[in-house]
């Protein structure tokens, strides 16, 4: 049998996984650096990104900058260098705890004596060569912070007593996974206290591990962060909507838009704790004052003077036009272009990000351009390109799903029609069942059972960190499975997920690799 | 002595918006005798760089109608009429490694191969570089004789389509490991003339960094081939800062911080970033502070939009979608040219000895395809190299060839223009090539 899982990466945090790590080893007051390198997205999530970038020259000079910045505000701050270092200066059996108990929390591992010594080392350098000892102090820190064990996530593990091809994670890489995926930050000291009593070391443990993880504020905004990533809310950033047509179009209005479907999945998953499924079809939604405006309901009055940030739950009612995910101002503003709608980008959106059905590019050397294309709609003119044999093999597969939100303009707004004189026809059809709307459309969506096992296989790749290979499709078909049967509770699919044999386990390193348990002699270990 | 004189007024105009501030005259004087011409040991200075674009061009108005030397401008090269002697503008040459869209002709013209694919599993592609980009080629070759290897600034801002890191980014050491760019003038200043050395301080930040490398050594030998090579390259990346410590210092100390341009009535200020980044670009180049680098001015297939030109959509929308002749197409790569124009002319109006920076470099201008429409075409490759290569190339002239020559020609002729002598050609499978273009060299 080959087991399904992965070979273990190197993560490197994210940038907010840096930022909330670092607040938790010196406190939530903390200035934390801004200014690291940007994440990355790959397959989608930067959690894939992170095990496969390094870092580049530039990179490093910001973890350098950074580390040294966070060092710089615990030393130099009187009272936060009493509450985190507790030490008086030359006291070095002080200093030797102090770097042993920061450095269990800041490398998710306990340290070993030789790298206490190697801290304490970079401590008598730093403080002779600036004559200073609480510098040295500071450099201490700063080495502790630019270190691998602190920047990655390092992942060893051990040959599995039962399948000897395969590497089990030690308790405290799993406390680190866990707490990484649904935390966003170094675990607390009851996860690193769960591991060194082995209580990761079981599927069971690390279930009751996720429970009273995913109770907590953190998860909640942790997975509502793989939820925008699996959207590509990062796509506002350089979004752009023509500003003569859609002066609603503005900042604020971006705030209402990612916040909406933010707070919707929220709602589902950890306050309802309802059927995944449901945020296609609800018609609850969560607006702030812009979105409220946009979507054509009654101002806000409770909170009385409501910001930008201000959400509140309101009901669209049956016969809006609108509701669920799918009609949020958010997705087909996002998907579409400055000055039209695109039935071609909202169409792939929902085959790739809700089915897992890639799409290619164009074929080089054809004519992409519609124009002088007879029609009055958009939807007669990319007849052209669904009646071309070459374009219509993927078009065919994208605009009729596209076409079931022709009823809303570039930024989401209700229109009737699509240019004055041309009313809106928003019938399409998924794989030749047709529907009449959005709502049908969703609907169906619904009880596809591609959406359910496309869901688990996107929240699979985030949590895992890696591209799934074909050889862990299994196992997440069976995620997909149990997601359906016990009613679609995401909470329960995550808690299922890390407990599985594809988070717990990695395949042994392809490489002239040195087993941990084994002597380190050059040429041993050879990888079986 | 002659004296170095870079052209400090233009300069702090446009960095500082008139602020006052002086410069302390930069090292590379040292290296002109009083002439101003280079010793005869050849220490003159010479700069590789690479000035890119996305979406290509058209093709139709971008070649000129006749070849040779004082070749006639056509109307999308027309903003660089200022700066002719020092071009040379290639065409008729085509990418020999595949034909995927976007992905081939930017593994193409930057590495000379195929892109790698990052992962199987999927139906669509992500790709990625198997190979360092151009600019870390040259990077490797001046390794160690300035204090940054190299540097990279993007101008335009857009977020991509999630196609890996080749869609993103022009300057990478090998796959999935690329080299990010600065995009605020006033972060790239700091990076460049912001933290004077402090000997002692760099004694205590050299014990960390040989902590960090020794740690990174040790974790590396228990990790399996892919994590090996990324741990390789943050090894390297802490070697280039430790080797910083050790240079003197540039003596090009500006004493004020440029203020980022904010956006205008909502829309991206390119070329007034553009003018900025191309000022501190300039600087550090005079400076001797690199001798590789990159500009991006766009990323491939990049969706910004050049409003400046009448534009409403994103530039990868409209050249996929505007009819023939595709006037809004076409006006985004003559504001691009103009873009390229303000940097090249600022090169070329930096003095430096008996001529110019410009002089003194061989910058490779590009894109990633040829046109978009018809959709993604990999002929007639835009391919510009600028600068005169400290005398290597001569300059105002029109190369075109009649073969479909392999563009990979283009890069190692910048190559050997900025003086490496690239004797096992450059590229790598059918993108190999020995010879760079004729007549340039």
């Amino acid at each position: 049998m080959v087991p399904p899982a992965a070979e273990a990466q190197l993560h490197r945090l994210t940038v907010l996984q840096y930022q909330n790590s670092v607040r938790d080893l010196f406190g939530a007051d903390l200035e934390v650096p801004s200014d690291l390198e940007p994440d990355s997205k790959l397959h989608g999530y930067t959690s894939v990104a992170t095990g496969e970038l390094t870092i580049s020259p530039i990179a490093a000079e910001k973890y350098e900058a950074a580390a040294r910045a966070v060092a710089h505000q615990v030393v130099s701050d009187e009272a936060r260098r009493a509450a985190v270092i507790g030490c008086e200066l030359g006291d070095d059996a002080c200093l030797k705890d102090f770097f042993t108990r920061l450095g269990r929390r800041a490398w998710r591992r306990p340290l070993k004596i030789a790298e206490v010594e190697d801290l304490m080392n970079v401590v008598e350098a730093a403080g002779t060569a600036l004559d200073d000892g609480w510098t040295g102090v500071e450099f201490g820190i700063a080495a502790l912070l630019q270190s691998p064990y602190f920047l990655y996530r390092v992942e060893l593990g051990q040959v599995d007593d039962d399948h000897s091809a395969r590497l089990a994670l030690d308790g405290y890489e799993v406390a680190s996974r866990l707490s990484y995926l649904l935390w966003n930050t170094t675990p607390d000291d009851e996860l690193l206290d769960a591991a060194e009593l082995g209580d990761l070391d079981s599927a069971d443990g690390v279930r009751d591990a996720a429970r009273r993880m995913l109770e907590s504020p953190r998860a909640r905004e942790a997975v509502v962060g793989f939820y925008s990533e699996y959207l590509n809310f990062d796509r506002f950033a350089s979004l752009s909507k023509n500003a003569e047509l859609y002066p609603e179009y503005t900042p604020e209005l971006v705030t209402g838009m990612q916040g909406e479907i933010e707070n919707l999945f929220a709602w589902i998953v950890f306050d309802q704790k309802a059927d995944y499924r449901d945020i296609l079809t609800t018609t609850v939604t969560f607006v702030n004052p812009q979105l409220a405006a946009l979507y054509g309901l009654d101002p806000i009055e409770e909170p009385a003077a409501p910001t930008a940030d201000t959400f509140v739950q309101r009901d669209l009612g049956a016969g809006s036009g609108r509701g669920g995910l799918l009609t949020s101002a958010g997705l087909l503003a996002l998907y579409a272009h400055d000055t039209v709608t695109s039935p071609t980008l909202r169409g792939k959106f929902v085959r790739q990000n809700l089915l897992c059905e890639d799409i290619p590019p164009p074929p080089p050397g054809v004519m992409t351009s519609l124009e002088g294309v007879e029609g009055d709609t958009l939807r007669e003119r990319l007849e052209a390109h669904r009646n071309d044999p070459v374009c219509g093999a993927c078009h065919s597969k994208m605009d009729p799903i596209g076409f079931g939100f022709e009823s809303f303009d570039p930024i989401g707004r209700l229109r009737t029609e699509e240019a004055p004189g041309v009313p809106v026809d928003s019938t399409g059809d998924l794989d030749g069942v047709a529907f009449d709307g959005p709502q049908e459309l969703q609907a169906m969506l619904a009880d596809d059972p591609r959406v359910p096992t496309c869901f688990a296989r996107q929240l699979y790749r985030f949590a895992t960190g890696h591209l799934e290979l074909p050889r862990e499709l299994p196992l997440i078909d069976q995620l997909g499975a149990e997601f359906a049967d016990d009613g679609y509770r995401v909470v329960d699919l995550l808690v299922e997920l890390v407990a599985s044999d594809g988070f717990r386990y990695a395949a042994l390193p392809d490489t002239d690799w040195v087993p941990p348990q084994a002597p380190a002699a050059e040429g041993e270990g050879e990888s079986p | 002595m002659k004296k170095f004189t870079l052209d400090r007024r233009t300069f702090l105009r446009g960095a500082l918006g008139g602020a006052a501030a002086s410069i302390v005259l930069p090292p590379l004087h040292a290296m002109f005798k009083d002439s101003g011409e280079a010793y005869a040991d050849g220490s003159v200075v010479t700069r590789f760089g690479v000035w890119f674009w996305g979406n290509g061009v058209r093709p139709d108005r971008w070649i000129p109608a006749a070849t040779g030397a004082d070749f006639p401008m056509s109307e999308e090269l027309a903003p660089l009429e200022a700066v002719r002697p020092w071009l040379h503008v290639c065409t008729g040459m085509e990418v020999k490694t595949g034909t995927h869209p976007h992905h081939s002709g930017m593994a193409a013209i930057l590495t000379g191969a195929l892109y790698h694919q990052v992962g199987t599993t999927r139906d669509t592609i992500v790709s990625t570089f198997e190979y360092p980009s151009v600019d870390q080629v040259a990077a490797a070759h001046f390794d160690g004789q300035t204090p940054f290897r190299s540097l990279e600034l993007a101008v335009t801002q857009h977020t991509g389509t999630d196609e890996g890191t080749s869609f993103e980014h022009v300057s990478h050491n090998g796959p999935n490991n690329f080299n990010a760019e600065e995009r605020s003038p006033a972060a790239l200043f700091q990076r460049l003339f912001g933290s004077p050395p402090e000997p002692q301080v760099d004694a205590a930040r050299k014990s960390v960094l040989d902590l960090v490398s020794e740690q990174t050594t040790s974790v590396r030998q228990r990790l399996g081939s892919h994590d090996r090579a990324r741990l390789d390259q943050h090894l390297e990346s802490i070697r280039t800062i430790e080797q910083r410590l050790r240079q003197p210092a540039a003596e090009c100390v500006v004493p004020s911080t440029p203020a980022d341009p904010g956006p205008i009535d909502g829309k991206q200020p390119i070329a007034e970033n553009n003018t900025l980044l191309s000022d501190l670009m300039t600087m550090a180049l005079a400076c001797d502070m690199t001798r590789a680098f990159s500009i991006m001015f766009s990323q491939a297939g990049s969706g910004v939009v050049m409003w400046q030109v009448g534009a409403t959509d994103g530039l990868h929308y409209t050249c996929h979608t505007e009819g023939l002749p595709q006037n809004i197409v076409h006006g985004a790569v003559v504001f691009t040219m103009q873009q390229l124009g303000y940097f090249l002319g600022k090169l070329a109006t930096t003095e430096e000895g008996a001529g110019t920076v410009l002089d003194n470099c061989s910058i490779l201008c590009t894109s990633e395809l040829s046109q978009q429409n018809p959709a993604h075409d990999n002929t007639e490759f835009p391919i510009i190299i600028a600068g005169k290569g400290s005398g290597r190339l001569p300059g105002n002239l029109h190369y075109r060839s009649g073969s479909k020559r392999n563009i990979s020609c283009a890069a190692l002729t910048a190559l050997r223009g900025a003086g490496l002598p690239m004797e096992g050609g450059f590229g790598y499978g059918p993108g190999h090539v020995d010879e760079g273009i004729p007549g340039l060299l």
